[in-house]
């Protein structure tokens, strides 16, 4: 299902290009059954054409050679990373591409082979047609996804002007000339040997002017990602350094494009799923005991006193305003700009913090609000934050806390 | 006896002018002489030096203008070369690049640059001169880098010891434990007089007393973060096993009813 695109520069539904003409897909990693899921997600998808698939040599040697005899498998390097696309993988996609003078890439990850056949054939039409880059709208249950919800999102949405719901999608599709401008990125950093970092395929493709395009897809399966303590600095550090490289960008007001038809309906949470905030609750009343020192060198007085009031919160009625949030948010990429300290200490106190934030959304889920309906509201108020954001940016020393 | 009286009342007019005390006043004159040698010494002494300390101050003064003007002309060329955009565009996201731009780092690291080799150059100059003429040098000039050499080692020391703090508190923190600040102390002070003996060492003071004394502090800092561990916190510590455990089983004693973080995807 095509849906309505906020950010494509065409707005009307695209028509079906001849799959599998021109169109590279490059598999992430994947065990045998992940692999058995995915051909055979392709194979219903594109029935009728021959597909050039690019994998790790691992996977095009578990491949049974007269199973599917329309893919045709190539080679490529084995990923850095199973939960997220790193530049190396930009790189070595754009080199598959040019390699085999393919018009569009579709990078797939893991666990792609639950996103259905019509998800897949979408996003392969959406970029051998005009739009550069074709994300995914994961539909997730209210416990997933959350820092994309808390952070990457509203971040996305706030300072890039894109509605995409999903910036950093580990399944998505580029055309050429988007591979291109990826893998340009992607060089810097494998130039110093970080090719494990991840990139910001919606910020580039704003800055670029490029049409991005995002179709709804309802996966069974979702990708282990690594712990809390791990995944936290390794996703915001890049980003916050992305921000802090485009900030000729962002710093001048762009209209935000009209809001989708239809939002993504997360999963209706279930009894067992229902989430229990008193671990996230004591992570944070141990960390304003132990980590105000460090925080009252990123957060003004008054974010430190409604922490403080927080702290003192019962579990019930434990709320963090959007405005607050969108401020501290701020304030770490604000101090990550300035090196008020060290980065990595700097991601790591932003942890309890974060914390925080999901044990308020999981409260306000409990309290039958809509998990999209706040994810939207938390947004909104980055947007309406941005103003206290570009003052800081531009005039730090206006406050020193 | 007329002859003995004679010779006890016979007045000699050269010996009664002498002052009774005429015996002092060669203690006076060595005094003087004393003085006198001291002075002339210490003069030599700083007619020696005062060149040396001249080739110093000059030496500074040359190498600081030198490298003012070597500084504004690196600043001005890397400008117009436009190196920040350059160097911005191929830098990576490393966490210890440095926050001020290339060319000011640039800069300012050839005007400190240019002060050291005006240090260096004075100081050997000021060497030469005096090694001369006294013994001194020999013992003053390797202790003035020993100085600097410990300096320079509490500075690394005190910022190991915060970064090293700071790290300890916050990976604590986020791991949950309840003793994050206890160890985070403990940590910085180990380091600490870690840094203070190897200063002591390096300034050569104390000899094996230092070396003694810090075994015996590490020794007891140590036993003493065991035992506040395993006595004075014990409440403590088992609380905060006993609540670890506690979520651990109940996870896995009933994992369809709780809702462990297991339910949650952060990502």
């Amino acid at each position: 299902m095509l849906m309505a695109t906020a950010d494509s520069i065409l707005g009307v539904p695209t028509p079906c290009a001849p799959p599998g003409n021109g169109l590279l897909i490059l598999l992430a990693a994947m065990t045998p059954e992940q692999l058995e899921r995915v051909f055979a997600s392709l194979t219903a998808s594109f029935p009728k054409e021959e597909l050039l698939i690019a994998a790790p040599d691992a996977i095009a040697d578990a491949l049974p050679a007269d199973s599917y005899p329309s893919l045709r498998i190539v080679t490529a390097p084995a990923s850095n990373s199973a939960w997220t696309l790193t530049a190396a993988d930009f790189v070595s996609a754009y080199q598959l591409a040019e390699k085999h003078e393919a018009r569009a890439i579709l990078m797939l990850g893991s666990a792609s082979g639950s996103l259905g056949s019509s998800a897949l054939r979408e996003l392969a039409n959406a970029v051998l047609d005009p739009t550069d880059l074709a994300l995914p709208c994961y539909e997730l249950p209210p416990h997933a996804g959350l820092i994309n919800s808390a952070i990457l999102y509203p971040l996305t949405r706030a300072l890039f002007a894109s509605r995409v719901r999903f910036p950093l999608a580990v399944d998505l599709g580029l055309s050429l000339r988007m591979a291109k401008r990826m893998a340009d990125a992607a060089q810097r950093f494998t130039a110093i040997n970080q090719g494990q970092t991840p990139l910001w395929p919606v910020n580039e493709a704003s800055v670029a002017g490029f049409a991005i395009d995002q179709f709804d897809v309802n996966p069974s399966v979702q990708p282990t990602a690594p712990e809390l303590n791990t995944i936290l600095p390794l996703l915001i550090g890049p980003l916050f350094s992305d921000i802090k490289a485009k900030a000729a960008f962002w710093q001048r007001f762009r209209p935000l494009p009209p809001a989708r038809n239809t939002m993504p309906m997360p999963l209706a949470p279930t009894a067992d799923t229902a989430a229990d905030i008193a671990p996230m609750l004591s992570a944070f009343r141990l960390a304003y005991t132990n980590l105000h020192e460090i925080w009252s060198l990123v957060l003004p007085p008054n974010s430190l006193l409604m922490l403080k009031r927080l702290a003192a919160t019962d579990a019930a009625a434990f709320r963090i305003s959007d405005s607050l949030w969108a401020r501290i948010v701020y304030d770490f990429l604000l101090a990550y700009r300035l090196r008020t300290i060290n980065r990595g200490h700097l991601l790591g106190a932003l942890i309890p913090l974060y914390l925080a934030w999901v044990a308020s959304h999981f409260n306000i889920i409990a309290s039958g609000s809509d998990p999209e309906g706040h994810i939207e509201a938390v947004a909104a108020a980055f947007e309406a934050e941005k103003i206290y954001m570009l003052s800081r940016w531009r005039w730090p020393d206006r406050f020193n806390p | 006896m007329q002859n003995v009286l004679a010779v006890l009342l016979q007045l000699d007019p050269n010996q009664s002018s002498r002052p009774w005390f005429a015996g002092n006043a060669s203690i006076w004159g060595n005094m003087a002489d004393a003085l006198h040698q001291s002075l002339d010494r210490v003069l030599l002494l700083l007619i020696a030096i005062l060149p040396g300390i001249l080739a110093f101050l000059v030496a500074l003064a040359v190498f600081t203008l030198i490298g003012m003007a070597l500084s504004a002309l690196l600043r001005r060329g890397l400008a117009a070369v436009k190196l920040d955009e350059r160097l911005a565009d191929g830098r990576g996201n490393s966490n210890w690049t440095p926050s001020t731009s290339p060319t000011v780092l640039i800069a300012r690291v050839s005007f400190w640059g240019s002060i050291l080799l005006g240090l260096i150059i004075g100081v050997s100059a000021f060497d030469a001169s005096y090694a001369t003429a006294t013994t001194l040098p020999s013992s003053l000039l390797p202790y003035l880098t020993r100085v600097v050499g410990a300096a320079a080692l509490l500075i690394v020391g005190t910022l190991s010891a915060r970064f090293l703090a700071r790290s300890v508190l916050i990976g604590a923190v986020n791991e949950q434990l309840q003793y994050a600040r206890f160890l985070s102390l403990g940590i910085k002070w180990l380091v600490l007089v870690l840094t203070a003996a190897m200063v002591l060492e390096h300034l050569q003071i104390g000899g094996n007393i230092v070396g003694l004394a810090f075994g015996i502090l590490f020794g007891g800092i140590v036993l003493t973060l065991a035992l506040a561990v395993g006595l004075g916190s014990r409440d403590l510590v088992s609380r905060s096993l006993e609540s670890h455990a506690e979520h651990s089983s109940e996870s896995s004693a009933t994992p369809s009813t709780t809702s462990s973080d297991d339910s949650i995807r952060h990502f």
